[in-house]
């Protein structure tokens, strides 16, 4: 797999005539680990799913390896879309039907399948070796609506590394998971990302669980970008400060750092 | 048994099946009142090509396609509406059109009325060898598009935001829908059609493990309804619809009640 690197160039996105979503330019170079954090309704979803092909910007571009993937059109665009590995919230997939563990991670090679094309036994074999990479291997036959959430996401995971993307996209990957959950997620996204070096991309509301591998965090405010850098640098900045309008403190414990309120 | 009733027998299968069939990923998808929603629409387009002097087939074809592809400009992340809101809204409209319609028409409105409630009984042998034809079209269709079907059902922004011809699928799949349903309602009526759709392949969903076994389930539940209830209905005379309707939801609630007691084998 090829890491792919992202040009986001004067995007807007507006809905009920306010600017959801405003940003000048962002480049995400091939290779990258990035953080999109900010306050709720800041417009981080959006950028994802911006950037993914799901929300056509009412103005700007965003350029997939010197492509725009709202100028290329049908099967073009279907090809650029193969780079991408979605992960998306838990709203957006129908997890009460009784699909196996097998079923739903072999969905992934079938993006990169021409229509007509089935499945042979050398995506099978990759749907196996990454049912496994995620530990579930006992569990293939399994139903996915009878796991448990942080399961479900694993699975989830392996659909998207089947599809051996150029970039992975996260929305919110620890979302309604335990502590404990979250940092196997976490934890597992920061093995893929160091074995695999493609550029991820992760909507995360929680400092702490930002893998070490991630080196650079977005904090966008009502629809923009307010900070862009080091992830040292950004927590502690004074734009997230104002995006949250409260004084914190960041501390470290074990490697990772956490956000202390200090009151509003 | 009176010869006739084999027709009878052969039509009711197909029927079952294709509802079955269609019915995974209709209900799969969260838009089970498609069904009623297109029956209306082919009632709307029988009336108006009455009113307009044209082949009233011809009519429920037209409405009944253009109602189900229309779907497709409801997607995920774009448009702020859910599929079985634009669904209603479709819904009100075709019924706001067949009453016009028929404030207008001269002639019998006996052949509209019959679409809601069909007559399976007066099958012929032509309209038999239609549906038979559809329901192979429609099993070739999933047989060739299974993978992306699987995944339209899983989730379509997943499907989109990955490269899956999702647009392509999608709309051939309403389609098709719409061609499966307008052929059906002269024979089984929107009534049978909604049920067969929702209650085999609501059953299967819950009953099964795996896409496949589903489709198997659903197909057999949707042939077995229409058996069991032609088999009440003729054995105790009583209105075939209605048996298969009552034997729809009596299956449905078995099968609700075996996964309980199964749960733990999913």
């Amino acid at each position: 797999m090829k890491a792919v690197s992202l040009k986001i160039s004067q995007v807007q996105v507006a809905a009920g005539g306010r600017k959801i979503l405003d940003v000048g330019e962002l480049n995400i170079g091939s290779g990258e680990f990035i953080a999109i954090t900010g306050t709720n309704g800041a417009g981080k979803s959006t950028l994802m799913k911006v950037c993914c092909g799901l929300i056509k910007p009412n103005q700007g571009s965003v350029v997939f390896n010197d492509i725009d993937i709202y100028k290329a059109t049908g099967w073009r665009q279907s090809n650029l879309r193969k780079h991408i590995g979605y992960i998306p919230q838990s709203a957006e997939y129908n997890a009460e039907l009784p699909f196996t563990v097998s079923e739903v991670v072999a969905m992934g090679p079938t993006a990169s399948k021409p229509l007509l094309r089935r499945l042979n036994s050398n995506d099978r074999e990759t749907i196996d070796y990454w049912i496994g990479q995620v530990g579930l291997s006992d569990r293939k036959k399994q139903t996915f609506r009878s796991l448990s959430g942080g399961q479900q996401q694993k699975v989830l995971i392996a659909r998207a590394m089947a599809t051996e993307p150029g970039v992975l996209m996260f929305d919110e990957p620890c979302s309604n998971l335990d502590f404990n959950w979250k940092y196997q997620i976490t934890e597992m996204i920061d093995k893929l990302y160091q074995t695999n070096k493609m550029t991820v991309l992760m909507v995360c509301h929680e400092i702490n669980l930002l893998p070490q591998s991630c080196n650079r965090v977005i904090l966008l405010h009502d629809g923009k970008v307010v900070a862009d850098g080091d992830k040292e640098k950004v927590i502690n900045s004074q734009a997230i400060r104002d995006a949250y309008q409260c004084e914190m403190e960041t501390v470290k414990i074990g490697g990772r750092d956490y956000i202390i309120n200090k009151g509003i | 048994m009176d010869p006739f009733f084999y027709l009878v027998i052969y039509a009711g299968a197909i029927a079952g099946a294709s509802c079955g069939l269609l019915g995974v990923y209709i209900v799969g998808m969260r838009m089970p009142f498609i069904g009623t929603c297109i029956s209306h629409a082919a009632m709307a387009g029988t009336i108006w090509a009455s009113v307009l002097g044209i082949n009233p087939t011809a009519g429920a074809l037209v409405a009944s396609v253009a109602t189900a592809v229309s779907l497709t400009a409801i997607k995920p992340g774009k448009t702020k509406l859910d599929t079985n809101v634009g669904l209603a809204i479709l819904f009100s409209l075709m019924l706001g059109l067949t009453f016009l319609g028929m404030g207008l028409v001269t002639g019998s409105r006996s052949e509209v009325l019959s679409l809601l409630w069909g007559s399976i009984l007066y099958v012929q042998k032509e309209k038999a060898i239609v549906i038979t034809i559809f329901a192979l079209i429609l099993a070739v269709f999933v047989w060739l598009f299974n993978k992306e079907m699987k995944v339209l059902l899983f989730s379509r922004s997943m499907a989109q935001a990955t490269g899956v011809h999702s647009g392509f699928v999608y709309c051939s799949f309403l389609g098709l829908c719409g061609i499966i349903l307008a052929v059906n309602l002269p024979l089984i009526g929107g009534l049978m059609i909604f049920s067969l759709i929702t209650n085999p392949a609501a059953s299967a969903y819950q009953l099964c493990r795996g896409h496949r076994w589903v489709v198997i389930m659903s197909i057999t539940l949707g042939v077995a309804t229409t058996m069991i209830g032609f088999g009440i209905s003729y054995f105790f005379d009583l209105p075939t619809g209605a048996c298969i309707v009552i034997v729809s939801t009596m299956i449905f609630g078995a099968a609700v009640l075996y996964r309980r007691v199964i749960n733990s084998r999913d």
